[in-house]
């Protein structure tokens, strides 16, 4: 459908029997949502829904779900749409269902620490819910303010405290799902313990909308940090990155090891953010731990000055208060949002900690030889094996000429990648924009399981088709 | 140049602060305490003076527990030379601190006193004021800026009406705003170099300063929660909701 036109005739048909059943002002044709609910923060495809329907209840979405299989229709589940993957573009004519009315949080229970939210509670809110209960969602990355819980269980959202707490699915106890036969299935109904039969549940997570729509989610809380310090390392080469990654890990339970190049840093300086501390490095590591004494102070000064003596590390600060803390983690947490305007080509790969520097190693001189002209910049999660390897787009190349570029790359990386037993996608999922790399991850045995679960879920192919593998 | 700077330890400022159950005070066991924002700026200009070479030496005071020794310790890091903590578990009003400064002043001798405009526990915005006043020295509150000329401090401060700029003669009191400058991170080698620095510890009385307060909290409760927002559909009902409503059009 061309957005500047109006719809065909049956078009407006097949609309008008869903709003026999959603509020006719919540299916929406405007180019303007078109355009909005048809992307993710991936900006290389073009958006072309054919309408978004936003439901505001459960009931509807299973209406929504048998309507699309009697029509043939394919749906885009969409939540607050900051994926990385392309899991929620909506670009061949598909209905794009966003959860975002379905906004509440349903229930809170102090003793099981525990909250029911329906799926497009915004992952902030669900953070300031539990703080104002003296409690911790601590799945958490910078896109809080946008991205929904449904999203993030899709996707199985990772982020910035996964070494210490996990990714979502560790924190999902009970789910609500529109399967794509439009039953619902209620899982596990907020259980630690429940053995019985198979968990369906953890399907569901990370599943990229490909199986069913969450509808609803019991999440677990648990208590905060008391009092988060966060260091800024300024760190020679990658291999001393891992050495004080070691080091550190062995003394202090940290909640957060981040990376980041000296590129990458020079990005959110220009967007008004400062050093962290005169004179440059190649990298830096942030570290966060809990420090609600005084001796896990003295522990990181004593691994401070172990890391000089070493050579690992050149100079490092620590925060003194909460403002400097989060001051600290902007120059981490903004590199993302700091390097859009230069439409980076992302890749987002993991692999097992210890492989890490061997891999890195590789990869960066495959980089450097493939990439010459190319800014490429490294920053992330390496406490998790997670790292992600942004190319920026030379201001005079055409986006399309950059992106094939980068992708005749990608197949020399994830060679190298499978050869240190790796995964193309850690947090950021499969969608559109890893799909064709997906055998390097998975056999083409395990993919042929992952189409038959695929089948049992959603026999006719509406949800989200096209998505992670073809049909 | 001798600087004197004052250091208070308040709740940190991302901290939301709670009114005890009985509504005598501020909640305050279990929370992240750090030193007060304006004080950060306060220090910072003072190393910033003398990393200019403007000042000789840099003493931060700070006054209460024994836990604010952290706090003098983050100013040691920052670059001040040496501490002096007036311990006391007593209340500390904006008087009484002024006075134990005062006191510090007569035995320290500084050519400047800075310290932050306020502290944002309280935000009683008295305490360099009155502490010139008692010292009759010059004053130079909210300042944005600083600059020698010759043997004057010129003091950009922040007034109303925009900007105002005065000449002191020291010695003087500067209490600092929030654009003086932005305060530095501290280094990991420098709070290392910071415990070695000397820190004294002093009594109110040994200073002879009389510290009981002089004004009684009747209560302290948490200000009325606001209501929700609501959506309106149209300009109609929200110009209807403004006058009927609001009272504000």
């Amino acid at each position: 459908m061309d957005m500047q036109n109006p719809p065909a005739p049956e078009t407006v048909a097949l609309l008008d029997g869903i709003r026999a059943f959603v509020d006719p002002a919540h299916v929406r044709t405007d180019p303007d949502s078109l355009l909005n609910y048809g992307r993710d923060w991936t900006r290389f495809y073009t958006p072309n829904p054919l309408a978004v329907v936003l439901p505001d209840s459960i009931e509807q979405v299973q209406q929504l779900v048998r309507y699309a299989n009697d029509h043939q229709l394919a749906l885009v589940p969409s939540g607050g749409r900051t994926g990385l993957s392309g899991a929620a573009v909506a670009c061949q004519g598909e209905l794009v269902v966003s959860l975002e009315r379905m906004n509440r949080i349903l229930d809170f229970d102090p003793i099981d620490r525990s909250v029911t939210c329906q799926a497009g509670v915004v992952t902030e809110v669900l953070q300031n819910f539990a703080r104002d209960h003296d409690l911790y969602y601590p799945v958490d990355f910078a896109s809080r303010g946008s991205s929904q819980i449904g999203g993030n269980i899709a996707t199985n959202a990772g982020g910035i405290k996964v070494i210490r707490y996990g990714l979502t699915r560790d924190w999902v106890t009970g789910l609500k799902v529109v399967t794509g036969r439009g039953d619902l299935l209620d899982l596990n109904g907020g259980l630690i313990k429940n053995a019985s039969g198979y968990d369906l549940r953890h399907l569901f997570i990370g599943s990229e909308g490909t199986l069913g729509i969450i509808v609803e989610a019991t999440l677990k809380l648990t208590r905060p940090l008391r009092e988060p310090s966060v260091m800024v390392l300024g760190v020679p080469d990658l291999d001393s990155v891992m050495s004080l990654y070691h080091a550190f890990r062995s003394q202090l339970e940290l909640s957060a090891f981040e990376f980041f190049s000296e590129l990458a840093l020079r990005h959110v300086l220009k967007k008004g953010l400062h050093r962290p501390f005169d004179g440059e490095t190649p990298y830096y590591a942030l570290l966060e731990f809990d420090n609600p004494e005084q001796a896990s102070t003295d522990e990181a000064l004593a691994l401070f000055e172990r890391g000089a003596e070493e050579g690992w590390l050149v100079d490092g600060v620590i925060s003194q208060s909460e403002t400097q803390a989060k001051e600290l983690w902007r120059l981490r947490e903004d590199i993302s949002e700091s390097i859009a305007e230069h439409l980076p080509y992302k890749n987002d790969v993991a692999v097992r900690i210890a492989k890490a520097p061997a891999f890195l190693a590789e990869a960066d001189a495959l980089l450097a030889q493939q990439y010459p002209d190319f800014e490429v910049l490294w920053y992330g999660h390496i406490g998790d094996g997670n790292l992600h390897i942004n190319i920026l787009k030379p201001a005079a190349m055409e986006h399309r000429t950059f992106i094939h570029k980068c992708e005749a790359v990608n197949d020399l990386l994830f060679q190298a990648l499978q050869r240190h037993g790796g995964s193309i996608s850690a947090e950021h999922g499969v969608g559109l924009t890893k799909k064709p790399y997906l055998h390097y991850t998975r056999s083409a045995t395990e993919v042929g399981y992952l189409r038959a679960i695929k089948q049992a879920f959603d026999p006719n192919g509406i949800l989200n088709p096209g998505k992670i593998f073809d049909r | 140049m001798k600087i004197l700077v004052a250091v208070k330890r308040v709740v940190d400022y991302n901290v939301k602060v709670r009114a005890k159950a009985d509504g005598t005070g501020v909640e305050t066991a279990n929370v992240k305490m750090s030193m007060n924002p304006f004080d950060e700026i306060a220090v910072e200009e003072a190393v910033r003076l003398q990393e200019a070479g403007k000042a000789k030496e840099i003493v931060a005071v700070s006054l209460g527990v024994a836990a604010c020794q952290d706090t003098i310790r983050t100013a040691l890091a920052m670059g001040a030379d040496r501490g002096v903590l007036v311990e006391t578990d007593a209340e500390l009003q904006p008087l009484a601190v002024a006075k134990l400064l005062k006191a510090v002043a007569d035995q320290e001798k500084p050519d400047l006193i800075i310290l932050g405009k306020q502290a944002i526990d309280d935000d009683a915005n008295q305490t360099g004021q009155m502490l010139a006043a008692l010292l009759g020295w010059a004053q130079g509150t909210f300042a944005s800026k600083l600059e020698f000329v010759a043997d004057a401090l010129n003091v950009t401060r922040e007034v109303d009406g925009g900007l105002e700029t005065v000449a002191l003669k020291l010695p003087a009191v500067i209490t600092a705003d929030l654009r003086l400058n932005e305060p530095r991170f501290v280094k990991l080698p420098n709070i290392m170099k910071a415990k070695k620095k000397p820190l004294a510890v002093l009594k109110p009385t040994d200073l002879g300063v009389d510290v009981t307060p002089r004004l009684v909290t009747l209560k302290v409760q948490e200000p009325p929660k606001r209501q929700a927002g609501v959506k309106v559909d149209s300009v109609t009902t929200l110009v209807d909701k403004l006058h009927n409503e609001a009272h504000v059009i």
